[in-house]
């Protein structure tokens, strides 16, 4: 083009010719300069359009186009697009210009909008433009001819289109990667939750149909999808063939088991037959996977007995085919299944975690001695406070030392206090399931001897079997209805409800539902908070009727605990459900009352946790800063928590304007909302947001500061953020500070608890490795959050306790020995150093000398025992994780006399060295969540592991059967060392427990034992 | 020579001497037959390619349309004027520098701004005023239409009638008629406005009509909601009509309310 013209006055003026030569001649002059004179060409686009509708002129469509793109400069894309359509092919889908780009965006928006919308009213009446749809499909067919399929995915995904998803993802060139990159979109955009299962369904169906499937993730979709059948199937199929099929079937059910969904895995289970030889079996069974409930009594194996064949009763017409196995591969069969049954019903993870935990156990009795010390003896709050620390530290180790070493401190704990402190026993014995019932008989109410022990302690004791029970409640339920049934002591209904919730969590038992009713009904507050609590828990997400029931009951009672209680437990009901839940969430969030409104937040926060969705995030932000109640507004803010749980880099910014709220509620939510959605992260964004908090000058803030500042701080060791030193050293200060507020004080003691939590070896997770949420994780810490109301409630932090720990099993499910690299430096990842006893200004202050001398004498005595468990530390069996690098020193695992023989060499070794970029761990491993990225596993390893998740259970493959395999965790073998925790503290209990807890009499001499630090 | 160019040439003839005939419908066919003709040529505007015989081609459309403004005056069809006006304007405008210009330019610009006084589109009018170069306020024709706005502007309407009498250019008859009416509707407007009623004779004196009869043709053609009765022109009805603007209450008081609402709300 020479020159250019100054404008399209001409040309518009050509428009209005009369011959169509003319006007044909200015429309194509128009389209080529529209870009340049719109502004002028806007104020004739009625001439261009009636041109356009002109059913004369043969160029419309040329017309429609002209007076598209100027609708589109000038931003009524709206219009633009329906002139676009109307240009028929002359728009040119290919064409790279800001124009195509625009109206293509805009097409597609519609299109979705249309679809959503049609899908939503199920009405198949209005039917989408065709040429809009042609369009559409257009682009999808360039999308994937150009090989850009992530953008055909998302289209077809955002359209609806699953016809066109499937074909996407089958004709793309690398269908694994893609099906990852859908699974992803189909969890983090798609927010409806039906659709998604639709869009899963179809990621299933693509999965199935791969020549080599990858079981492990058709199985997480089928688990999302709730098809049990589905599940079973593949793994009976696996089962069938090879050896290493049947550990990918291992594999497959501790993937599943890692997902916390109870009823899912209990159907899962069911699907499987019972096996022919049932005897036999069933004695196989035992031995396998029970062997310490052997000498337990056999209550448990018949309990489980009962289970089973219900379950079998259940899948009885699934079964009925598949009678015809082969003979001899039946029993191997058997087997199998036997195996698979044990994983799936929790037991062999469980029985695998406490070992872990047991053996691995860090926790650090100084803190706490230190804690106790400075406690002042009157102030029950902190001292009880410190029973929870302690529970928390221990949860799931089964180490009670420092109960036994301080029996006389504790008998100070009266009334709730003794409540707490026997429901602590629960959460150290946390997963302890053979063994639960005959650890707490003690404290349990007797049938018979009416007025044994205090109703507080009795009540306690079924809360805790509850704890230890908790989410794996089939062999305890039976114990804990009849114990609620046959009282009727509001303190013992209170610990029964509790305890049934949670034994029984999510499973809508109807009869158990009826006993916790009837102790509703009696109308009595605390044993109606409780039952309240209860109900929700037993009804985790069935969004069941009842839930109408108990808001009925809310509005009818008096007592304010009583519907604090219900409206926790109507929230917990709607779990999960997303916008099925909606109903149920502006019923209560209109509600008149403030305690149902909170209720309302909860329910919110539940039905969409992890979601991250839009729409409950902006009624939750609505909520905190327009609702009257401060109460509302802080749980509102706390459930911003749980719905962002799943990117938790997202909270702090969110909260952030919040934590500098003048309202010290609000900025207690936005703290504990922290602590939630980034707890165990370390996130650096987290902890400079709670940091001020800390020092908040309302003492609940600081409270609630300090203890999201342990939730996030939990695992991050000193040398990955320098500010986990200075935390604890701030936790140290307050708690030996004698100014300090009892609230800032309670909530620094239950700090150091969760920080130091489960002997160092757990974090908090609410999401699995698969990124599905933790139904008990996530219940577990909303009931945790009520700990505002109630103290006792603050053991529910347990249930969000997961070990992080890699495990890899062979075929056995025993724990072989094997080595993965940790490509880090050791130190990033280590133990937090033991405390050093307090210096000796310390000690002056207290208040008797007698304290000091046996500090120092245990200063003395620690010392030298710090120098040979440093030695330990290194070669211990179990980890590596202070080992320097240098190729694993010892040659097996389970002796310590060799340890200690060759302990001193790798010490002189150690000192000088600098330090080196990676550590060999041995197996089973502690991994924490931020080391999972550096673990690698080792080539030319005897064991291959099955799938490469760098944290978990690991099924190994051997590569080299022919080898006796050295176990470095005996587990199924050896029934001692399973027992080794139990039978320890049996033999430490000694004297009749009941005796050393009574409170009221003198307590026993603690007895004697072994110091472990 | 390009014969497409020839045969242009030769039409253009022929329109020339129709137009000269004031042979209306023969100019018109024909300077239809041209403007076809000429979207051929892809060295005029839009495009403005260099071709061999751009200068010639330019230099004939440009011809050609202003005679086709020309013949729009003498058909007394304003849309025309305006069409063939803003089709010839590229030639002035874009190709200045290709090609001499024309004699035919002032008039027929002082022409479009006569059209637009009379249209009484002003803002347009200053627009093309702002687009002349200084040297161009020189030229008669512009003068005068210069002069006759700020005369319109001044509401000097008698000097604006007697300006017929002074004009440049013969095709400027037809629009300064056209003129005179525009005034008086001018004046109507005013009228309505300044008085309830007047009259007849202040009326026609006013609307410098020469009878009532002319009055009440006027009335009733151009301004039905006029009244006369008892020899008095009324213009209530117009002014009953003019609907009073309401203050939309309700949303103020509601948008004022929330304002307070999200003031309390601050966290």
């Amino acid at each position: 083009m020479a020159t250019m013209v100054s404008s399209a006055s001409g040309l518009l003026a050509m428009l209005n010719e009369s011959h169509p030569a003319l006007k044909l001649h200015a429309l194509i002059n128009l389209n080529t300069c529209v870009d340049y004179f719109w502004h002028e060409i806007s104020t004739s686009v009625p001439i261009i359009e009636s041109l356009s509708e002109d059913e004369e002129f043969d160029q419309r469509q040329l017309a429609a186009l002209v007076a598209s793109k100027v609708f589109y400069h000038l931003g009524e894309l709206n219009d633009a697009l329906s002139y676009a359509l109307s240009a028929g092919p002359l728009f040119d889908v290919s064409e790279d210009s800001d124009y195509v780009h625009a109206i293509l965006a805009k097409a597609i928006d519609e299109y979705a909008i249309f679809k959503t919308k049609a899908a939503e009213s199920n009405q198949e009446a209005e039917k989408v433009d065709p040429r809009l749809e042609a369009i559409v499909e257009r682009m999808l067919w360039k999308c994937i001819l150009d090989q850009k399929f992530q953008q055909a995915i998302g289209i077809a995904i955002e359209c609806r289109r699953l016809d066109k998803l499937e074909e996407a993802i089958t004709r793309s060139d690398n269908i694994p990667v893609t099906l990852d990159y859908c699974i992803n979109l189909a969890h983090s955009f798609v927010t409806l939750k039906e659709y998604r299962s639709e869009v899963l369904r179809v990621i299933v169906k693509v999965f199935q149909s791969l020549p080599d499937p990858d079981y492990l993730r058709i199985c997480q979709r089928l688990m999302s999808l709730d098809e049990s059948a589905g599940v079973a199937m593949i793994l009976e199929k696996l089962l069938q063939s090879e050896q290493d099929d049947a550990l990918m079937a291992f594999q497959i059910a501790f993937d599943l088991v890692d997902n916390e969904r109870q009823a899912f895995l209990l159907s899962v289970k069911g699907r499987f037959p019972d096996p022919v030889l049932r005897p036999t079996e069933n004695s196989q069974l035992v031995s396998n996977d029970e062997p310490g409930s052997v000498q337990s009594g056999s209550s448990l194996a018949a309990n489980d007995q009962v289970a089973a064949s219900e379950d079998i009763q259940m899948s009885d017409g699934a079964n009925a085919p598949r009678g015809i196995v082969v003979e001899a591969d039946e029993e191997r069969y058997n087997e199998r299944v036997a195996k698979l049954k044990g994983i799936l019903s929790g037991e062999t993870v469980i029985k695998l975690t406490l070992q872990f935990l047991y053996s691995n156990n860090r926790s650090d009795l100084l803190i706490l001695k230190t804690i106790k010390q400075s406690v002042e003896m009157r102030n029950s709050v902190c001292h009880s406070a410190t029973i929870y620390a302690n529970a928390i530290m221990h949860a799931g180790t089964t180490v009670d030392t420092f109960l036994r070493e301080n029996l006389d401190w504790l008998s100070r704990a009266t009334n709730w206090a003794k409540f707490s402190a026997t429901a602590g026993l629960g959460v150290i014995h946390k997963g302890h399931l053979q063994q639960g019932r005959s650890l707490m008989a003690p404290y349990l109410p007797q049938s018979g001897t009416a007025g044994g022990g205090s109703p507080y302690s009795e009540g306690g004791a079924l809360y805790a079997l509850g704890l230890i029970h908790a989410n794996h409640g089939e062999g305890i339920k039976q114990f804990l209805r009849d114990s609620l049934r046959s009282t009727n002591v509001e303190v013992i209904q209170h610990g029964a409800c509790l305890g049934l919730g949670l034994a029984a969590l999510g499973t809508a038992d109807e009869e158990i539902y009826d006993d916790i009713k009837n102790v509703l009904y009696t109308d009595s507050a605390v044993a109606g908070e409780a039952a309240g609590i209860g109900m929700g828990l037993l009804m985790v997400g069935t969004a069941s009727e009842k839930a109408s029931e108990m808001l009925a009951y809310a509005h009818e009672t008096q007592h304010e605990k009583i519907i604090r209680g219900l409206a926790l437990g109507i929230a917990l009901t709607v779990y999960g459900r997303e916008e099925e839940a909606d109903t149920l969430i502006e019923q209560m969030t209109r509600d008149q009352d403030p305690i149902l409104r909170y209720g309302g937040m909860y329910a919110l926060a539940m039905a969409y946790r992890g979601t991250a969705n839009n729409k409950a995030i902006r009624q939750l932000l609505h909520f905190a800063v327009s609702d009257v109640s401060d109460d509302v507004r802080r749980t509102a803010v706390l459930a911003l928590g749980f719905v962002l749980s799943s990117e938790p880099e997202q909270t702090p910014r969110i909260v952030s304007l919040l934590s500098e709220s003048y309202n010290p509620h609000v900025r207690y939510g936005a703290a504990m909302a922290v602590g939630i959605s980034c707890a165990g992260t370390g996130l650096s964004e987290a902890i400079s947001l709670l940091e001020p908090l800390t020092s908040d000058v309302v003492d609940f803030v600081r409270q609630g500061a300090l203890i999201a500042m342990a939730m996030v701080m939990i695992q991050t060791s000193e040398t990955c953020d320098s500010r986990v030193g200075s935390f604890r050293r701030q936790l140290e200060k307050i708690i030996l500070d004698k100014h300090e507020d009892t609230m800032s004080k309670m909530g620094a003691i239950l700090a150091s608890g969760i920080l130091d939590a489960g002997g160092r070896n757990v974090t908090i997770r609410l999401l699995s490795k698969n990124r599905h949420d933790k139904v008990t994780a996530v219940v577990g810490l909303a009931v945790f959050s009520q700990f505002w109301y109630w103290y006792p409630l603050i053991y529910f932090i347990s249930l969000a306790f997961s070990p992080t720990a890699f495990i890899g099993l062979n075929y056995d499910i025993n724990v072989p020995k094997f080595e993965l690299l940790s490509n880090a430096k050791p130190s990033l990842f280590e133990y937090p150093k033991p405390t050093t006893p307090p210096a000796a200004t310390s000690a002056v202050k207290l208040p008797t000398a007698v304290l000091s001398t046996s500090a120092k004498a245990k200063a003395r005595a620690k010392k030298d025992a710090d120098q040979k468990a440093n030695a330990e530390k290194l070669t211990e069996d179990s980890i590596s994780a202070s080992q320097k690098g240098k190729s694993p020193p010892e040659k097996d695992g389970d002796s310590m006399m060799q340890v200690d023989g060759s302990s001193s060499s790798v010490e002189k070794k150690v000192t000088p060295e600098p330090e080196p970029t990676f550590e060999i761990l041995t197996n089973p491993a502690r991994v924490v969540p931020a080391q999972e990225k550096y673990i690698k596993f080792l080539e030319d390893s005897r064991y291959s592991p099955v799938s490469l998740a760098p944290s978990g259970f690991v099924l190994l493959k051997d590569l080299q059967p022919e080898d006796a395999e050295v176990l470095s965790l005996h587990l199924t073998d050896t029934p001692y060392s399973i027992m080794a925790p139990a039978s320890t503290t049996a033999a430490q209990q000694g004297p009749p427990p009941a005796a050393a807890m009574a409170v009221d009499e003198e307590p026993q001499p603690p007895q004697p034992f072994e110091y472990t630090p | 020579m390009d014969p497409k160019l020839t045969e242009v040439v030769q039409s253009f003839e022929r329109f020339k001497a129709a137009l000269v005939r004031n042979d209306l419908e023969t100019s018109n066919n024909l300077l239809s037959q041209l403007k076809v003709m000429l979207t051929g040529f892809r060295s005029l505007p839009p495009l403005l390619e260099e071709t061999p015989n751009s200068v010639q081609e330019l230099t004939i459309a440009r011809d050609i349309y202003e005679r086709a403004v020309v013949l729009s005056v003498k058909a007394e069809d304003q849309d025309a004027f305006e069409r063939d006006f803003f089709q010839l304007k590229p030639y002035y405008v874009d190709t200045a520098g290709r090609l001499p210009p024309s004699a035919q330019e002032y008039p027929i610009l002082g022409l479009n701004l006569l059209r637009l006084l009379v249209q009484n589109r002003i803002a347009e009018f200053h627009t093309e005023l702002e687009i002349l170069s200084p040297g161009a306020m020189e030229n008669l024709c512009i003068k005068h239409a210069v002069e006759l706005e700020q005369s319109f502007m001044e509401g000097a309407y008698n000097r604006v009638l007697s300006a017929r009498k002074t004009v440049p250019h013969e095709t400027y008859v037809y629009f300064m008629d056209l003129l005179a009416k525009t005034v008086r509707d001018e004046i109507a407007g005013c009228s309505e406005k300044a008085y309830d009623y007047l009259s007849l004779a202040d009326a026609k004196q006013m609307l410098m009509l020469s009878s009532d009869k002319e009055l009440s043709a006027y009335v009733t053609e151009e301004r039905p909601d006029w009244e006369i009765k008892n020899g008095v022109v009324y213009f209530q009805k117009a002014k009953e009509s003019a609907p009073c603007k309401e203050i939309p209450s309700m949303p103020l008081i509601n948008q004022t309310l929330s304002y307070a609402r999200e003031l309390e709300r601050i966290i």
